[in-house]
């Protein structure tokens, strides 16, 4: 049994140590609404529904992985080939060039 | 000192923890008004009351499974709820520095009424003065627990659960004041 804190700080008659803490504890139990227990179970069971495994967030994040590492190297290559192509171009045109003056000329 | 529930048999614990709703039922019952009170002795709000209490459940019904000893429920409720409280307390801390509230809204006092008596009142303000984790202590004494068992609650030692409290029990005498007069 913890010792009387609270004796002895008034000369008038009080309510012991245990007695308040007692009353704390009853007053906080009012503050509980009827049903207290089934909306816990509730809550809890609808929340672990909701709340994904760890397998299932692991290969979420190892699918966004792939897609991102799928687009870059997609991306990539599109840019190169593009790059490709108006070098390719360039060259051609330069030859056609050519051939036009040659024809000209002769 | 109101006399503390018996600790559930360790049977009702491993069936909650085989996910039976209805021992998770009975082990909420059984423990709703100590966790009531423990949660009130640490946040001293009475409108925060059940949102945590039910918190602190919900936390219990998920981690249960994980539970390796059934005997040490109740410690491992206590912890769990000591934990709960302090995290709740430490980020309406951090909000409150990112989203101030104004003069007028910080610390609202509880609305008339709304405690039962003059010396709940002193202790609900005696114990603001203490730091949570001091409250907490102090609560789990009131819960009946002995010094070795507030150890493994709190993964200490007895010697510093023992200094601690006699530092927290000082704090909490300077500080009731149940008459408004010292």
């Amino acid at each position: 049994m913890p010792e009387n804190i609270f004796e002895n700080i008034t000369n008038r008659t009080m309510k012991t140590e245990n007695q308040v803490w007692s009353d704390l504890r009853s007053h906080a139990a009012t503050q509980l609404r009827p049903g207290f227990a089934d909306r816990v179970v509730r809550a809890a069971q609808a929340g672990a529904k909701a709340v994904p495994s760890l397998t299932s967030i692991f290969a979420l994040s190892a699918a966004t992985v792939a897609v991102c590492f799928l687009v870059v190297a997609l991306s990539g290559d599109s840019a190169r080939d593009a790059a490709e192509n108006d070098f390719n171009l360039a060259g051609w045109q330069k030859i056609a060039d050519a051939a036009d003056e040659f024809a000209v000329n002769l | 000192m109101e006399s503390t529930s018996p600790t559930p048999p360790v049977d009702l614990v491993r069936r909650a923890q085989r996910g039976e709703p209805d021992a998770q039922r009975e082990l909420i019952v059984a423990y709703q008004h100590r966790i009531a009170g423990f949660v009130y002795a640490i946040i001293g709000r009475s409108d925060a009351i059940e949102d945590i209490a039910q918190l602190v459940f919900i936390k219990m019904v998920r981690a249960l499974a994980g539970l390796q000893a059934p005997a040490q429920f109740e410690s491992w409720l206590f912890r769990l709820a000591r934990n709960t409280c302090i995290d709740h307390l430490r980020r309406q801390k951090l909000r409150r520095i990112f989203t101030p509230f104004a003069p007028e809204h910080e610390n609202v006092p509880e609305p008339e009424g709304a405690v039962g008596s003059e010396e709940l009142d002193a202790l609900r303000h005696a114990l603001a003065q203490l730091r949570p984790q001091d409250r907490a202590l102090l609560a789990l004494v009131q819960e009946g627990r002995s010094h070795a068992e507030i150890a493994v609650t709190l993964r200490t030692s007895v010697a510093a659960v023992k200094a601690r409290l006699h530092r927290a029990r000082e704090h909490l005498r300077e500080h009731y004041q149940p008459n408004h007069e010292n």
